[in-house]
């Protein structure tokens, strides 16, 4: 893809249109190179094709009949390579219930889309990210 | 002759002469036995006589003593007895007297005989015509005269007379027996004064009758107008019968319809009296508890079926509705506060009730209970309140487009923008804030009602939230010039609460402060230790107070009191129904004071023991 790039890359998963390009901009402008990724398969795939991917911005309902649950859980399965992956999850229609369940299952930060500014999601991914390097 | 036979016959002579002799000898001895036996016989018949005479003489003497005891016996008799008797010699000389006699007249006997017996009473020459008509007809009955006595006094007497005769017939005397009637008499007097006065009573009477007449003639008319009346009662009477008939049938169908109601009512319904004991229960009740009426019927409902709130908590008997209403609280609907039942087998259903109070002459005499099973309800309700929420997530996502896309031109991530389009963008991203906050507060809402929100406790410092919370709306409290003053109590220790939920709680109630306080107003906001080991949190404000008449709704789900509805346009109604769910969830109280034009004073408990039943679902 882009080898010569100094970025991190971000896996980008929601599928809908419009907050895909205001994302993605805004990411872009953040510094990162983002994947844009539509189903929770496609996303899979993205994780396993493009090893560069260093976190992962997932929305909750998806199309298909697989949720961001699916996908963490796949992800954090034991054995699974990208068990540390740093996996933000943005939406705003999970249930108090899964939100447990996500960070049960080890997600880093859970945001609720309408409550925050995406200035402070790029940014808290970016420390984070930062902190995880140091 | 022979000597022999000279003597022989001398001898014969002799012997014949013997011989006759010998027969006179013989007769003259017969006859002297003769003599000698009617000597005898005289003597015998002598002695006879002899004995007869004694026997006579002592017959005689016999016959003397029976006499004179007979004699004696007469006159005792005569002595004895109480009318005075007497006998007059036919010269009208009194021969004999009794004792009644000296009594009656006063004289004594010796002075009595051989006088005239007409002498002693009034009319003498009556007395001597009686005692004439004695000796001419032989006797007199009833002959009336009046005795006078030495004394003078009278005795009315009647006499019975009649003369008494020798063996011959010659009349010796008359015998007189006087009857004294002085009694009889005065017991005549009495009847005749009797007879007058029953004469007058009779008069009376007659008075009486004569009245009774004229009475009974009124009577008669009377009689008429009321045979009139009757016939017309009758009459009225007859359609009042069918009436009442007709009314009768009308409520015993109405009775029959009510019971039917009753029975057939698709809510259980109890009666209860006056000491909470069951008087009556329908089929419903029946169906929903499984209670037959045999079973239950005079035993205390409150014990009979238990309650239980949402939580599962029992319901004390002093809480249960049915106890206040029986203590005089007026009327309960408890609609809006669903509880659980529990069946006779212990399986319980969700159901609301309304129970009135069965007043009879002003007093409380019993209860009636109608409750139903809202299991339907509550169905429903959850359905409304996951559309409401799956709504409100749908809502976030183009709020979240219109929120980023704006974000980033304010931002200048796409270019630069000029001062005014600026200030456009930032009506656009205030206004999609509020719309965003909006349906956060119906996610709330719909969170608190399926019982979903997500409670994170952990030990939290009350004292640093609040000032936190108080700091975060000091631009508002700038903004209205109100003056905040805070005081804490020492030692307050931290508390196991969701942090999140209380600065919810604290963000409602201050923020409400602010809202309804007018500028350079006061707020005053304190929290301290009470003595049931809880941290209560007081917020009083100098603001428009909450109407008396509308305290009661305060904290019902999208209610705004009248007098603030003008006055901000922002609120929603939800913010105190939130903060009463999370306190009282949290197993803490939130109640108010308000008076109009006044201002409010907020409380909340927050229990210090950690909440053994903590709902995490």
């Amino acid at each position: 893809m882009k080898p010569t790039s100094t970025n991190r890359t971000i896996l980008l998963i929601e599928d809908e249109r419009p907050l895909v390009s205001v994302i993605k901009a805004k990411l872009i402008n953040a510094g990162f190179d983002v994947v844009t990724a539509r189903t929770i398969d496609q996303g899979l795939g993205y994780m396993e094709d493009i090893e560069a991917i260093e976190a992962v911005w997932l929305d909750h309902y998806l199309p298909g009949n697989k949720t961001g649950l699916d996908f963490i859980a796949t992800l954090k399965a034991p054995g699974s390579k990208w068990v540390n992956a740093p996996v933000f999850v943005v939406s705003n229609t999970a249930s108090d219930a899964n939100l447990r369940t996500y960070l049960r299952l080890g997600v880093t930060k859970y945001f609720v889309k309408a409550e925050h500014r995406l200035d402070e999601i790029s940014n808290d991914i970016k420390t984070f990210l930062d902190s995880e390097q140091e | 002759m022979n000597t022999n036979n000279r003597i022989k016959s001398t001898t014969d002579t002799i012997s014949a002469k013997l011989k006759i002799l010998a027969r006179e000898k013989e007769n003259v001895r017969q006859k002297l036995i003769i003599t000698a036996r009617r000597l005898a016989l005289t003597a015998k018949e002598k002695e006879i006589v002899r004995r007869k005479l004694l026997v006579t003489a002592k017959q005689l003497a016999a016959n003397a003593e029976k006499i004179a005891q007979a004699n004696t016996y007469a006159r005792s008799l005569i002595e004895v007895s109480l009318d005075p008797l007497v006998t007059i010699s036919p010269k009208g000389k009194i021969t004999d007297v009794n004792e009644a006699t000296i009594k009656v007249t006063g004289v004594s006997r010796q002075k009595l005989i051989g006088t005239d017996f007409s002498k002693y009473f009034t009319e003498p020459k009556k007395a001597l015509a009686g005692y004439k008509k004695v000796f001419r007809e032989g006797s007199v009955t009833d002959y009336p005269l009046t005795i006078r006595s030495e004394t003078g006094k009278l005795t009315n007497v009647l006499y019975n007379a009649s003369v008494y005769k020798d063996d011959k017939g010659i009349v010796l005397g008359v015998f007189a027996a006087a009857r004294d009637y002085t009694r009889a008499k005065k017991a005549n007097e009495l009847l005749a004064v009797t007879a007058k006065q029953l004469a007058v009573a009779a008069k009376e009477k007659e008075d009486v009758r004569r009245r009774l007449v004229v009475t009974a003639k009124e009577k008669e008319s009377i009689r008429r107008t009321l045979a009139v009346t009757a016939s017309k009662l009758k009459k009225s009477h007859l359609t009042l019968e069918e009436k009442v008939l007709g009314r009768t049938k009308d409520l015993e169908q109405i009775r029959s319809k009510h019971e039917a109601i009753l029975t057939s009512i698709g809510d259980g319904l109890v009666v209860v009296d006056k000491e909470g004991k069951i008087t009556y229960i329908n089929k419903t009740f029946e169906e929903m508890l499984g209670w037959k009426p045999k079973e239950i019927l005079g035993k205390t409902m409150v014990d009979v079926v238990p309650r239980e709130d949402m939580h599962g908590v029992g319901v004390s008997f002093k809480e249960r509705i049915l106890t206040q209403v029986l203590g005089g609280q007026k009327f309960v609907v408890d609609l809006t506060n669903p509880f659980y039942y529990i069946r006779k087998d212990k399986s319980r259903f969700p159901a609301s009730s309304i129970v009135a109070p069965v007043v009879l002459n002003k007093k409380i005499v019993g209860a009636v209970e109608v409750f139903r099973d809202i299991t339907k309800e509550k169905e429903i309700d959850k359905a409304k309140t996951e559309f409401v929420s799956l709504a409100s997530h749908q809502l976030r996502t183009p709020l979240s487009t219109v929120n980023w896309y704006t974000e980033m031109l304010l931002s200048g991530d796409v270019g630069e923008v000029t001062l005014e389009q600026k200030n456009y963008l930032e009506e656009i991203y205030n206004g999609n804030q509020r719309m965003v906050d909006l349906v956060n507060t119906l996610l709330d809402v719909s969170r608190i009602e399926l019982g979903t929100f997500f409670v994170d406790s952990k030990p939290t410092d009350v004292v640093k939230l609040t000032q936190s919370v108080m700091s975060e709306q000091q631009p508002q409290v700038d903004e209205k010039n109100i003056k905040l003053s805070s005081s804490f109590e020492n030692n307050i220790p931290m508390i196991h609460t969701d942090p999140k939920l209380l600065r919810m709680v604290l963000q409602n109630l201050l923020s409400n402060a602010i809202k309804y306080t007018p500028d350079a107003g006061a707020i005053a906001l304190s929290l301290s230790l009470d003595t049931k080991k809880n941290v209560l949190l007081k917020i009083t404000d100098t603001g428009y107070g909450i109407p008396a008449d509308q305290q009661d709704k305060i904290f019902t789900k999208l209610f705004r009191a009248d007098n603030v509805i003008g006055k901000d346009t922002e609120g929603t109604g939800l913010g105190l129904y939130i903060a009463k769910s999370i306190i009282e969830q949290s197993g803490g109280k939130l109640w108010f004071e308000s008076e109009e034009h006044k201002g409010t004073v907020f409380y909340a408990t927050l229990p210090l023991e950690r909440r053994k039943k903590e709902r995490a679902s």
